[in-house]
C-alpha cells in the first residue's frame, strides 16, 4: 500500500483529536524533547504515521525557526532487517536519494566507499557524521548570514534530527538486537536525535526486558468518535480525489456540487460498515469502490437532461459548447431529498457486499467498482423495477468464488472427501465407522453407537470436548486415506462404473480402482494444489506419507452432496 | 560464587561519623554502603505538610476529579468540598482569562520549563533531607570526581563501578564529573547494549581512539613525528616505543589528513593489544562502560579482563619505570549498571583486577526532594526576553507565582505526587509526568491544576497496555464473550473456528445482533484482535497449519470483558455473557 491520499491526511491533520497530538509533538520537536517518545494508536497507527511525517516535514521546511529539524520515517515492516534499517535511516537523514544512474548507492560521505550499515558501531559513526555535516553547513550559513545582514539572530539554531519508526511492533520480531540502541540512540551519538515509535501496539508488548530500553514519553492518540470520523471522511472529499482514483470514474463524480449526496452517502456506509471497522482508511477505501457507482445514476440523469435541453433549446449560445467539454449551461445540483433516498435504498444492499470483499481485500476497489457499477441511467428506470436491474447487472458479474473445485475430477472430489473424514474422525474410530462385516456388504451402514454428545456449555466444570473441525484436521497416513477412499468408492460409485465381468469377487473392482497409479498421481496433484497438505517431507522415501487435509467443513460437505454422500453419518461428532 | 563484601569508601564512613555525632532527632540511620532508601513516607517531615491527615482525607472524599478546576471555568467553580473562602480567595488571585498579551510569554514559561526538565535541577539538600541526611548522590559524585582527578593529573590507573538504579542520575553523574575534568582527557564510551561482543567493543575503541587522538593532535600528514614530540614531554620514550611496538598508533595517532573521519582500522588480529597501548597515549583516558553487566555475559570477559589489568598495571606504572613501562597518562574504567550483584558476575581473574570501589547512586530519598524539584521545574524564570514589556513579563511573574503556589499548596497534587513517589523513584517518571504537564498549558487552560497532574501520570506512569475494549467493533466484543465461554468451559486455548461457530450460534439463537456472520468481517476482525495482542499466539505457527486453526489465547481477564460489554450496554450480549458462569 502506498501512500495515504493527501486529502484524508489534510482532513485529519485538521481534525481536533489529532490537532492534540500533533501540537504537542511540534512544540516538543521545538523545544526541549525528551529523547524518546512512544506514540499508541490502536486504532489507526497507519493514518496518525502520516499525519506526524507530514508535521514533521512542515517542520523541517520552515526556515525561520530556532531548531532545524532534520528527519527520517522508517517503516519497521519494510526495513526488516539491520542493514536495510540502517542505510534508510542514514539516507533519509542525509537527504540523500539513490540514483539508478550513479549504481542506486547508499548515502557515504566521501567517496571512500566506506559503509555505515555493518552494524550499531557503524550506524552511530554515520549519524554522527551526518550531523557533524549538517552542523559546519549551519555554521557557513549562518556565518555567511551574518557577514551580509547584522539583524542576524544572536543564537545559533539548534540542529535536531528525528528518527520515526512506524509500525515499530515489527522490530521485535525482525531486528531484536536493535530494539535498545534504537531507544538509546541519543545517549548512544551523542547528538541531539529523538527516536520516536509510532506503533499500535503499547510500549509493555515491545519493551526489552530488564529494562534495557529507557521509558519512553507517552503520547496517547485519541480516539476517533463516529461523528469525528465522518467528519474528516467527508472533508476528504475533494475534486482532485476524481483525479487520483482509476480512470474509470466519471469525472465528475467528485463534483463539489455532489458533496451533501457524499456525507449522506456516508453515514449509510458508516452504519453498514461501522460495526466491523471504525478505520477512516478502510472506510475510505469501501467508499470511494461504491461512490462513482452510487453517483453514477445521478450523474447520468444530468447528463440525459442537458443533452435534452440542448437538442430542445438548440439556441446558437449553447452550440459553440462543444459536447465533451462540459455540461452546458446548467450546472450540476445536489440531488432532491427522493432521489436521495431512492438511491439509499437501491444501494444499501451492496455497502455489506462491498465490506465483504473491500475489507479483507479479497478483491481490488477498481475492480470491485467495475464490477458492480450500475446500469446505465438506473433513475429513469421504474422505481418498482430498479433494484431488480441493478441486481441482474450486477449479478452476471458475480462468479462463483469456491475456488473452482467443481472443475475437479470425480476421483479427486473422492479423495478430498476422504481425507476431510479421515482428518475429522479419530483413527480409532475407523473400525466403527466404515467397518463393514463380509455378510453385510449390503448398503445398510452401521449406525454409531454412543457418540459423546456434547454437553451444554457450562453446566459442567470439566472441559467441554471440543469437535475436531474446529480444532483444525489432524494428520493421517496415506494407507488410511486409501482404506476410507475404498469404503466411499465401494458404496457410492459402484454403480457407476463400466461393467467389467473379469472382477467377481465383492469388492475386487473396487480393489482395483484404489491401486491404480492415477489415483496416487491424483494425491500428489491435490497436494501440490494444497487441497491436501503434505506434512511428510517430499523427498523422503520410506515410510508412508502423511497428509493434512486443506478443506473445511462446508467445502467438503459441498462436494459430498455433489458425489451423494450423507457426509454427517461418516463423520464421528456429526453437526 | 565469589561474592565480594562491598567496602565502604572511607568518605561515607565520614560522614557516617559526622551523622552519628550530631545532635539532631535521628529517626533514621542508613545501613553504611548500601543504597539509602528509606521509607517512601517518613514518620516526620519537619517543613511539609503531614502526609497522615492529607491521606485521610483524601480516603474520605473519593470523588476523582477534586475542585481544582475553578481556577478558570466558571461552571465548575461552585460544587467546591474545600472551604468556600480558598476557593474564593484562589479565583481572586488568578485571572480567570488570560490576557491575550501574555499567550507568548506563557509559551515562554512553557519552553523554560521543558528546559529545565531536561536535566535534573539543582534542588537545596539541606532544606529537603535536613542537615543529618547526607545526600547519597553527592558524596557519589565527589568520590567520582577525586578519582578521575587522581587519574587525569597523577596519572592513576583507576577503576570503579558506579551502581545505582535507573533514574537516580548515574549517566548524567559521569558526564558532569568527566566535562569538570582539567585538560582534555580522552573518553571512549562503549554501550553493553551497542558493542555485543568484544570484537565491537575493541572496534568501537579504536575508533573512538583514533577520533579524539588524530583530531585533537595532528593536523597535517607529514609532520608526525614533530607534532607527536610536545604534548607528551613527560614521556620522551614513549614516541619511539610506539613506533615499533604499536601498529594501531600509526593509523590511529597520525589521523588522517581529515578530521579522522575516514579512519582506517587496524587488522583484527592486533585490536586485543591495542588496549594494553591506551597507558602510553599522550592523554588520560577514560572508558565508560554503559550496561557494565552486559559486558559480563561477553565470552571469557576478554575485554573486562584486558581494560581492567591494563588499569590496574597502569598505577604501577610509575615505580616501574626502570623496565620502560613508564606510562605518561593515566586510564580509568569506569562502569554504569543498574544491577547491584554486578560483581558476582565477574570470574575470579576479573575481579581479583577490579579495584573493589563501587559507588552508588540513589533516586530520591524523600517525596519532599519530588516536590522540591517540581516547585524549582515549575517556578524556572523565563528565559532572557529583548523585548521591552517589561510590565508584561512582571505582571506574568506574579501570576505564574501564585499559581505554582496553589499548584504546590493543592493536597491533592501532593497526595498524586506521593502516590507515584511510592511507586517509583525514577526521576525521569517525574521529568515526563512533568512534561506532559507543561504540554497541557494552554492560553485557554494557562495553569497546573491537580487534575490535569493526575491525567499526566494515568498517561505515563503506567499506561493501559490495551485500547478500552468497548471502543472495539462489535464482532471484537463477541469473539471476547467467544473466549470467555471457551475459557469457562475449559480452554484457555482457541482456534478462531471455535470462537466463530460460538458466534455464529449465539446469532442464530439471538436473532437480534447487528451483523451477519458471513464472510470475511470476522475473520479480518480476529486477526485485528491479534494485532493487539488482545489475543496472542499459543503455538509457534507452522506452515501446515491453517491460520483459522492455529492457537491462540486471550490476554484479557473476564471482568475487563463484563466491563466492556456493560459499556457497550446490549442486552444480548450482556445475556450472552452471563451464560459463562
Amino acid at each position: 500500500m502506498g501512500a495515504l491520499a493527501p486529502s484524508l491526511r489534510d482532513a485529519l491533520a485538521a481534525s481536533a483529536e489529532y490537532e492534540l497530538v500533533t501540537s504537542h509533538l511540534s512544540a516538543l520537536l521545538l523545544s526541549y524533547p525528551p529523547a524518546f517518545i512512544f506514540v499508541h494508536d490502536p486504532e489507526n497507527a497507519r493514518l496518525t504515521a502520516s499525519v506526524i511525517r507530514a508535521n514533521l516535514e512542515t517542520l523541517a521546511a520552515q526556515n525561520d525557526s530556532s531548531v532545524n529539524v532534520t528527519y527520517a520515517c522508517i517503516n519497521g515492516v519494510a526495513c526488516f532487517s539491520p542493514r536495510i534499517l540502517f542505510d534508510t535511516a542514514l539516507n533519509a537523514l542525509a537527504r540523500w536519494t539513490p540514483d539508478w544512474e550513479n549504481g542506486a548507492l547508499n548515502w557515504s560521505p566521501r567517496a571512500d566507499g566506506r559503509r555505515y550499515n555493518d552494524n550499531v558501531d557503524a550506524f552511530v559513526h554515520g549519524i554522527q557524521s551526518i550531523f557533524a555535516d549538517r552542523m559546519a553547513a549551519s555554521t557557513r550559513m549562518h556565518s555567511t548570514g551574518k557577514g551580509k545582514e547584522k539583524a542576524a539572530p544572536a543564537s545559533q539554531p539548534t540542529n535536531r534530527m528525528v528518527l520515526v519508526i512506524e509500525r515499530a511492533e515489527r522490530l521485535k520480531d525482525n531486528v531484536p538486537d536493535l530494539l535498545v540502541p534504537l531507544t538509546r540512540l541519543a545517549e548512544l551519538t551523542q547528538v541531539d536525535i529523538i527516536t520516536i515509535f509510532i506503533s499500535e501496539n503499547q510500549w509493555q508488548d515491545i519493551r526489552p526486558p530488564l529494562r534495557a530500553s529507557p521509558e519512553p514519553y507517552y503520547v496517547d492518540v485519541p480516539f476517533l468518535s463516529k461523528s469525528a470520523t465522518l467528519d474528516i471522511l467527508t472533508a476528504a472529499f475533494s475534486p482532485s480525489a476524481s483525479r487520483d482514483a482509476s480512470g474509470s470514474a466519471d469525472p465528475d463524480a467528485y463534483h463539489p456540487a455532489l458533496k451533501p449526496l457524499y456525507a449522506h452517502f456516508l453515514a449509510t456506509l458508516y452504519s453498514a460498515c461501522g460495526p466491523f471497522t471504525h478505520d477512516p482508511t478502510e472506510l475510505s477505501y469501501i467508499a470511494a469502490a461504491r461512490w462513482p457507482g452510487f453517483v453514477q445514476p445521478v450523474l447520468d440523469a444530468h447528463q440525459r437532461r442537458s443533452n435534452s435541453a440542448r437538442t430542445n433549446a438548440d439556441d446558437p449560445m449553447n452550440g459553440i459548447d462543444e459536447y465533451g467539454d462540459g455540461y452546458g449551461g446548467d450546472e450540476l445540483r445536489p440531488p432532491s431529498e427522493d432521489v436521495r433516498l431512492r438511491l439509499t435504498r437501491l444501494f444499501t444492499p451492496s455497502f455489506t457486499a462491498a465490506l465483504e470483499a473491500l475489507y479483507p481485500r479479497i478483491t481490488h476497489a477498481a475492480h470491485w467498482a467495475r464490477k458492480h457499477a450500475p446500469p446505465l441511467d438506473l433513475l429513469s428506470v421504474p422505481p418498482a423495477h430498479a433494484a431488480q436491474a441493478l441486481q441482474a447487472h450486477t449479478a452476471d458479474a458475480q462468479t462463483s468464488t469456491s475456488a473452482g473445485l467443481e472443475a475437479l475430477p470425480r476421483m479427486a472430489k473422492f479423495i478430498l472427501v476422504a481425507a476431510f473424514l479421515a482428518s475429522t474422525n479419530p483413527a480409532r474410530s475407523d473400525l466403527r465407522m466404515f467397518g463393514r462385516g463380509p455378510d453385510e456388504r449390503s448398503r445398510r451402514r452401521r449406525r454409531k453407537v454412543g457418540t459423546p454428545r456434547k454437553p451444554k456449555p457450562g453446566t459442567t466444570g470439566t472441559a467441554v470436548k471440543i469437535p475436531q473441525r474446529l480444532l483444525g484436521p489432524t494428520t493421517f497416513p496415506l494407507d488410511r486415506l486409501i482404506a476410507i477412499l475404498g469404503v466411499l468408492l465401494e458404496e457410492n460409485d459402484a454403480e457407476t462404473r463400466p461393467v467389467a465381468p473379469q472382477y467377481s469377487l465383492p469388492g475386487e473392482y473396487t480393489e482395483m480402482e484404489i491401486s491404480r497409479v492415477a489415483l496416487y498421481a491424483q494425491v500428489m496433484e491435490l497436494a501440490s494444489m494444497r487441497l491436501l497438505v503434505r506434512t511428510s517431507p517430499a523427498d523422503r522415501l520410506d515410510g508412508t506419507p502423511t497428509f493434512k487435509c486443506g478443506i473445511g467443513y462446508e467445502l467438503a460437505g459441498k462436494l459430498a452432496r455433489e458425489l451423494g454422500i450423507i457426509l454427517n453419518d461418516l463423520m464421528f461428532e456429526p453437526l | 560464587m565469589h561474592s565480594v563484601e562491598i567496602t565502604t569508601p572511607r568518605r561515607l564512613l565520614n560522614t557516617g561519623r559526622r551523622d552519628l555525632g550530631s545532635p539532631g532527632p535521628k529517626v533514621h540511620v542508613p545501613p553504611l554502603g548500601t543504597p539509602r532508601l528509606p521509607p517512601a513516607f517518613p514518620t516526620a517531615s519537619p517543613h511539609k505538610v503531614a502526609p497522615l491527615t492529607s491521606r485521610t482525607r483524601a480516603a474520605r472524599t473519593p470523588s476523582p476529579a477534586p475542585p481544582e478546576e475553578p481556577v478558570r471555568s466558571p461552571t465548575k467553580t461552585s460544587p467546591s468540598k474545600r472551604s468556600p473562602t480558598k476557593a474564593g480567595q484562589e479565583l481572586d488571585d488568578l485571572p480567570r482569562v488570560l490576557p491575550p498579551r501574555l499567550h507568548p510569554l506563557l509559551e515562554c514559561q512553557k519552553r523554560a520549563i521543558l528546559k529545565a526538565l531536561q536535566r535534573p535541577p539543582e534542588v537545596d539538600e539541606i532544606d529537603v533531607y535536613s542537615e543529618d541526611y547526607p545526600p547519597t548522590n553527592r558524596a557519589a559524585y565527589e568520590q567520582l570526581s577525586d578519582l578521575l582527578m587522581g587519574t587525569v593529573t597523577r596519572g592513576e590507573g583507576n577503576s570503579c563501578l558506579l551502581i545505582g538504579p535507573t533514574g537516580s542520575g548515574k549517566t548524567q553523574m559521569v558526564e558532569q564529573a568527566i566535562a569538570a575534568l582539567p585538560g582534555n582527557p580522552i573518553v571512549v564510551r562503549l554501550s553493553g547494549y551497542a558493542q555485543q561482543n568484544d570484537r565491537l567493543a575493541i572496534r568501537e575503541i579504536a575508533y573512538q581512539l583514533a577520533q579524539q587522538t588524530g583530531q585533537s593532535f595532528l593536523p597535517t600528514n607529514e609532520e608526525e613525528e614533530e607534532d607527536e614530540e610536545p604534548p607528551d614531554a613527560a614521556a620522551p620514550l614513549r614516541s619511539t616505543k610506539d613506533a615499533d611496538d604499536n601498529p594501531f598508533l600509526n593509523p590511529s595517532l597520525p589521523g588522517d589528513s581529515g578530521p579522522a573521519l575516514s579512519v582506517t582500522l587496524p587488522p583484527p588480529a592486533h585490536l586485543l593489544a591495542l588496549i594494553s597501548m591506551i597507558p602510553t597515549l599522550p592523554r588520560p583516558t577514560i572508558v565508560v562502560l554503559d550496561g557494565f553487566d552486559l559486558f559480563a555475559a561477553h565470552a571469557r570477559q576478554a575485554l573486562l579482563y584486558c581494560l581492567l589489568d591494563t588499569a590496574q598495571a597502569c598505577r604501577a606504572g610509575p615505580t616501574t619505570a626502570a623496565s620502560g613501562m613508564s606510562s605518561a597518562s593515566g586510564m580509568a574504567v569506569i562502569g554504569v549498571t543498574a544491577r547491584v550483584d554486578t560483581i558476582n558476575l565477574l570470574e575470579k581473574r576479573v575481579k581479583s583486577r577490579f579495584s573493589g570501589r563501587m559507588i552508588r547512586t540513589a533516586g530520591a530519598a524523600k517525596v519532599g526532594h519530588w516536590i522540591a524539584v517540581t516547585r524549582v521545574v515549575l517556578s524556572v524564570p523565563l528565559g532572557e526576553r529583548e523585548n521591552a514589556e517589561n510590565e508584561a513579563v512582571e505582571e506574568w511573574s506574579s501570576i505564574w507565582k501564585t499559581a505554582t503556589d496553589q499548584f504546590l499548596g493543592n493536597e491533592a497534587v501532593l497526595d498524586a505526587l506521593k502516590e507515584t513517589y511510592a511507586l517509583s523513584r525514577d526521576y525521569q517518571m517525574l521529568t515526563r509526568i512533568l512534561t506532559g504537564l507543561a504540554l497541557e498549558l494552554s492560553p485557554k487552560f494557562p495553569y497546573p491544576t491537580a487534575a490535569r497532574l493526575k491525567a499526566a501520570i494515568s498517561r505515563q506512569r503506567c499506561p493501559s497496555r490495551f485500547p478500552p475494549l468497548h471502543t472495539l467493533p462489535y464482532p471484537a466484543i463477541c469473539l471476547l464473550i467467544a473466549s470467555v465461554h471457551a475459557q469457562t468451559s475449559g480452554h484457555d486455548i482457541f482456534t478462531f473456528e471455535m470462537l466463530h461457530e460460538a458466534f455464529k450460534n449465539q446469532v442464530r439463537t439471538s436473532q437480534s445482533a447487528p451483523v451477519q456472520i458471513e464472510g470475511g468481517g470476522i475473520g479480518m476482525t480476529f486477526e485485528r484482535l491479534a494485532d493487539l495482542r488482545i489475543f496472542v499466539p499459543a503455538a509457534a505457527p507452522g506452515v501446515t497449519v491453517g491460520r483459522e486453526f492455529s492457537l491462540y489465547r486471550s490476554l484479557v481477564d473476564r471482568f475487563a470483558v463484563k466491563k466492556a460489554v456493560e459499556t457497550v450496554g446490549q442486552l444480548s450480549l450482556k445475556k450472552w455473557f452471563t451464560k459463562a458462569q
